[in-house]
């Protein structure tokens, strides 16, 4: 099979089914985490459902300027509609706008395709003003949605759809995509394997950009620190991380964002070794530390922890002062 | 392109509509009798019938057959029209992309012509809620008398969001969820007209999940049998991300055994072989739902075999009931939480080890107070050394109560910082002169004012007031201050009012203490709270408890 994508080969299949014999739902929900290849699938479909010249029945070619075009997200006839930047709002005038081009024929390909990203952001009125576009579109056709979870959307959309659930991959296959597909050095595939906790997309983001990896190692090591450190040199950490440069794009929002993220995996292993399970760990690397906290804190104090953070990330999702949230965290973290 | 199977079983006849008798046979009474209303809302969960209905009523009114009780015979020129979208007369209008005033204008000037094959106009607003308050304004006056050719049907599935001059103005219909049973009945015939092979608790499984919406049945069917193969229990479950009865079981044995390994490695086995972490979540809630209804002596309300009722009598009996409320409603957190999560299966790890911590442990929510020794929670609720006389809320106040950031970091403190908090040793005694002199100051400094007005101003001026042994300290904003407190005529003046007030002779000693970034007083533990807050965040000691 040409479709090429890491791990659900059950979704694949099902696809593939739908092109080859002519079963095409109208619109399809693609519901999973970040980086768990959703886009991907979407795209693949979308050069099955258009490529001119298939391999085989529902097999896109990948190499004909259409499927290139599609693949770069180029293409006439695949409308791509998301919010301008991650974590912002879909609009309505942006739906509007897609019901106004699905409503013309085709410019060459068989099939004119929708795709929604992120249909989670979308704002309420813009939700609500696809749900006719979504229950009976013009023919030819096919809207594709990706969203991180059904809950997230109205119930109404999610009805309306074909859903396909797309779940994190075993760790064991992320690791050995990377090493076969993009020559991953063994260790660091497995580690980025764990880290990524069986999401591809994010995994191969991490290969990619080695300074994000490097900057997590930064952030987990400022965690061990701060967790000797008085209040003193907790709040200076949290003053410095939440100074707004003018200089780096990058929010203090987004910024410590990016640092709870990277705590929080640490002290979910806490919490998982803490209560005694043998499960794999999200951070192989940091094992030693993570037991020797476990054994110290006990399963309440690392699930107290784990709540706080991920409360931390709601209160900045809500806009809250991320220097404030920030000393609350470190008021509430143990000293170690 | 196929087309989806719940657009191709639209009901196209009122014999086919499932599960809204009580609606279909007020309406079908209305077409019999002539007697159909200017103006409809119908109103009910998705997928219960609501666009099919109103399509229907336009077929029906528009209908050509003779009899009408026959309306609609969706065989009549009319009627076909309908079916395929094409009937001149039939006006289906998306509310929630047309929401603005000017679009309900538009339909205000185009209502007044006459229809141009059938006998009415119907207007099908769907998605109704949509529509801004304005929009609802503008359509009132149309909506309540509209010319007689005109037929208004609003549907909607958010009813409260329909300003109540509409609601008043319209027939209202309720439509409610299909029962479990109507929906296996109609998957059954519609699987038998698309020659998919399927089991029957599959169907039971699809019915379940679609909760009372027809429209997700179908749509589910649809996926699964879109895969070519049988529709067995075991696919369903499959794609439902549904989990085998007996890992519920599992983590709810867990839960009762307080093994906190055992059930994190069950949610882990359970998610890892696919199923839904929030589906998961909702099972074991549905689970322990039907233990609480047990409990109550609800048993004929459970829906299970004899050999499921032994298992849930017996774990329904090791679970006291406040205990099974309270796992209940973490679960339902975990099963509800709409956030997305960067690892899906987090919140079903906290839950089930947030379900094990004793409820005697549940006030240590706020603090972590696991790792400190006992010592410093006796501490910090020691007796007061002073009344929160002057301002309760201070800068010091939360270091010196028990606030769980504090009780979080063990520092190991050091007893010599008597005045701020006091330690054991020495509190009685300096306890009670302490409060004495705090209860009484605004008094003594009456006194120093009635003889020295100069020492009284002085005292008001003091930025804090500490007692160690029986020193009195003074904190003054600024040396000249200091100095001024520091002539023996004032010290004298007050050192005798305090004599009076309290009977006790008390040394005084000034000390200057500066208002921006001061150093904390030199009886303050130094990497405590307290010198933080006074060091770097500028705050004042007013008052010690």
């Amino acid at each position: 099979m040409t479709w090429d994508i890491l791990g659900h080969e059950w979704a694949v299949n099902l696809l593939q089914e739908h092109v080859a014999r002519d079963r095409l739902r109208h619109a399809y929900l693609l519901i999973g985490p970040r980086g768990v290849g959703r886009r991907t699938l979407a795209l693949r479909l979308a050069q099955a459902v258009n490529c001119p010249q298939p391999a085989a029945a529902g097999d896109p070619c990948r190499v004909c300027r259409a499927c290139l075009q599609i693949e770069r997200m180029q293409y006439p006839d695949l409308t791509v509609v998301q919010a301008e930047t991650e974590g912002g709002v879909l609009k309505v005038d942006q739906v509007r706008e897609l019901q106004h081009s699905l409503a013309l024929a085709p410019y060459e390909a068989r099939y004119r395709v929708a795709l929604l990203l992120r249909f989670e952001e979308a704002h309420a009125s813009a939700a609500n003003a696809l749900l006719k576009t979504l229950e009976e579109p013009p023919a030819q056709v096919i809207m594709l949605l990706t969203a991180s979870s059904q809950e997230s959307l109205l119930p109404t959309i999610v009805s309306r759809c074909e859903p396909l659930r797309l779940r994190p991959l075993a760790l064991e296959d992320v690791a050995q995509g990377l090493q076969t597909r993009w020559q991953a050095p063994e260790a660091q595939a497995t580690l980025l394997a764990h880290l990524s906790g069986g999401r591809p997309g994010y995994a191969l983001a991490l290969y990619r950009e080695p300074e994000r990896l490097q900057q997590r190692q930064e952030w987990v090591q400022a965690l061990f620190h701060l967790l000797k450190d008085g209040r003193v040199q907790r709040f200076n950490y949290i003053k410095e991380l939440t100074k707004d440069s003018n200089k780096e794009k990058e929010k203090p929002r987004d910024r410590l964002r990016q640092v709870v993220l990277a705590w929080l995996p640490v002290w979910r292993d806490v919490l998982l070794r803490a209560a005694g399970s043998a499960a794999p760990l999200i951070n192989p690397d940091l094992e030693a530390d993570v037991a020797r906290l476990a054994s110290a804190l006990g399963p309440q104090t690392a699930r107290q922890i784990v709540a706080n953070l991920d409360r931390s990330l709601e209160l900045l999702d809500k806009n809250a002062n991320p220097q404030l949230v920030g000393e609350v965290l470190m008021l509430d973290l143990p000293r170690f | 392109m196929s087309q989806a199977l719940y657009r191709k079983w639209r009901p196209h006849l009122w014999a086919e509509v499932v599960g809204q008798e009580h609606i279909v046979q007020t309406l079908r009474n209305a077409i019999t009798a002539q007697r159909v209303a200017h103006a409809y809302l119908f109103a009910g969960p998705r997928g219960t019938g609501k666009t099919t209905t109103a399509r229907l009523l336009a077929k029906a009114v528009n209908c050509l057959a003779d009899n009408l009780a026959d309306r609609p015979c969706d065989h009549c020129e009319h009627c076909l029209a309908v079916n395929q979208g094409r009937f001149l007369d039939l006006i289906e209008i998306d509310a929630a992309s047309n929401t603005s005033v000017e679009d309900v204008r538009d339909l205000r000037d185009k209502i007044n012509f006459a229809p141009n094959q059938g006998r009415y106009k119907v207007y099908i607003v769907d998605e109704v809620h949509m529509l801004s308050t304005a929009a609802f304004n503008a359509l009132l006056k149309t909506l309540e008398e509209p010319p007689s050719h005109a037929i208004f049907i609003l549907a909607t599935t958010e009813i409260h969001k329909i300003p109540a001059t509409v609601l008043s103005r319209c027939q209202r219909h309720e439509f409610r969820r299909i029962p479990l049973s109507d929906i296996v009945a109609q998957l059954t015939r519609l699987a038998q007209g698309e020659k998919i092979q399927c089991e029957p608790e599959a169907l039971a499984l699809i019915a379940r999940y679609s909760a009372g919406g027809m429209r997700d049945a179908i749509s589910l069917l649809d996926q699964l049998a879109s895969t070519g193969q049988v529709v067995t229990l075991a696919l369903a479950q499959a794609v439902l991300g549904a989990a085998a009865g007996q890992s519920v079981l599992d983590v709810v044995e867990a839960i009762l055994a307080k093994n906190a390994a055992v059930g994190l490695d069950g949610v882990h086995r359970t998610l890892d072989g696919g199923s839904d972490p929030r589906q998961f979540g909702r099972q074991v809630v549905e689970y322990l739902r039907q233990l609480l209804l047990i409990k109550l002596g609800n048993a004929a309300q459970v829906d299970a075999t004899a050999e499921q009722r032994a298992i849930m009598a017996r774990h329904a009996q090791a679970f006291s009931t406040t205990e099974l409320l309270r796992v209940i409603r973490i679960f339902n957190v975990a099963a509800s939480d709409a956030r997305l999560s960067w690892q899906p299966s987090l919140p079903l790890e906290m839950a089930l080890v947030e379900a094990l911590e004793s409820p005697a442990a549940e006030p240590s929510r706020a603090e972590p107070a696991r790792v400190e020794p006992p010592a410093i929670m006796e501490r910090s609720s020691a007796p007061e050394a002073a009344s929160p006389q002057r301002s309760p809320i201070s800068p010091a106040a939360p270091a010196a109560s028990s606030s769980p950031a504090r009780a979080a970091s063990p520092l190991p403190e050091k007893p010599v910082n008597p005045p701020l908090a006091a330690p054991p040793p020495a509190s009685s005694k300096e306890a009670t002169l302490g409060k004495r002199l705090a209860d009484n100051w605004k008094q003594i400094v009456a006194l120093v004012k009635a003889k020295n007005a100069n020492a009284a101003a002085l005292l008001n001026s003091i930025k804090t007031r500490s007692l160690q042994e029986n020193i009195l300290i003074l904190g003054f904003a600024s040396h000249v201050l200091q100095s001024q407190m520091e002539k023996p005529a004032n010290i004298a003046s007050v050192q005798e009012a305090i004599q009076q007030v309290i009977g006790e002779e008390v040394h005084l000693r000034c000390t200057t203490v500066s208002a921006q970034r001061s150093a904390p007083p030199p009886d303050v533990e130094h990497d405590g709270m307290v010198a933080s807050a006074v060091r770097d965040l500028g705050g004042e000691i007013v008052d010690v408890q």
